[in-house]
């Protein structure tokens, strides 16, 4: 394994804190919480793509920057209206 | 090592620290807002030092040349729509937390605006 693949590995056992207050928090907690899996998991995409010298799946973390984002303002928007 | 291969690995440990750092935040603070705070903080150090990193690796020779490559650019491109869009939504989230909690965003009596 190279430092890119260990760095990817950290990033992804970082989301399961993520995961347990998304479970267990109220529910706007647990959208705080999907955002930061959503940065963390675009950034383990990333180091995944370098890691293995597979320059084509940079756009994969580009797509799940972009999804997380909007994914993150419809539920904003619908808890926000739901109160 | 070389001094290049040590500034990136220097960069990866910062920007997975800090990354690392944030889910710890996520998990201790109690409020909404708090935890918020932290989520943002991600989108600021952890990408753009891992993404240095990944732009180094892809663009930097080790003889010192530079050269632009399509892995650079995304990496670059990543790292910035992370820093660029995520405040909107750091904003939407706590417009619907005050919402929950209060039913409105007006500001209660004695409580100051922001600004």
């Amino acid at each position: 394994m190279n430092a890119y693949q260990y760095a990817a590995t950290a990033l992804l056992i970082g989301i399961a804190p993520c995961a347990l207050v998304s479970l267990r928090a109220r529910a706007v907690d647990g959208l705080v919480a999907l955002t930061l899996a959503g940065t963390l998991a675009t950034l383990a995409l990333l180091c995944l793509a370098e890691g293995y010298h597979r320059g084509p799946y940079f756009a994969v973390a580009l797509v799940c920057a972009v999804l997380t984002w909007i994914g993150g303002l419809v539920i904003a928007r619908f808890l926000g209206n739901s109160s | 090592m070389s001094p290049l291969n040590l500034a990136v690995d220097a960069l990866l440990g910062v920007g997975v620290a800090a990354e690392l750092l944030c889910v710890a935040g996520l998990l201790l603070m109690r409020s909404v807002y708090d935890r918020l705070h932290y989520a943002a903080t991600a989108t600021v150090l952890g990408p753009g030092a891992i993404g240095s990193a990944i732009v180094m690796r892809e663009c930097v020779s080790p003889s010192g040349g530079v050269e632009l490559t399509s892995g650079g650019l995304e990496a670059l491109c990543g790292a910035l729509l992370l820093f660029l869009l995520n405040p909107v939504l750091t904003h939407a989230i706590a417009r619907a937390a005050r919402l929950q909690e209060r039913g409105t965003l007006e500001p209660r009596a004695g409580e100051r605006r922001a600004g």
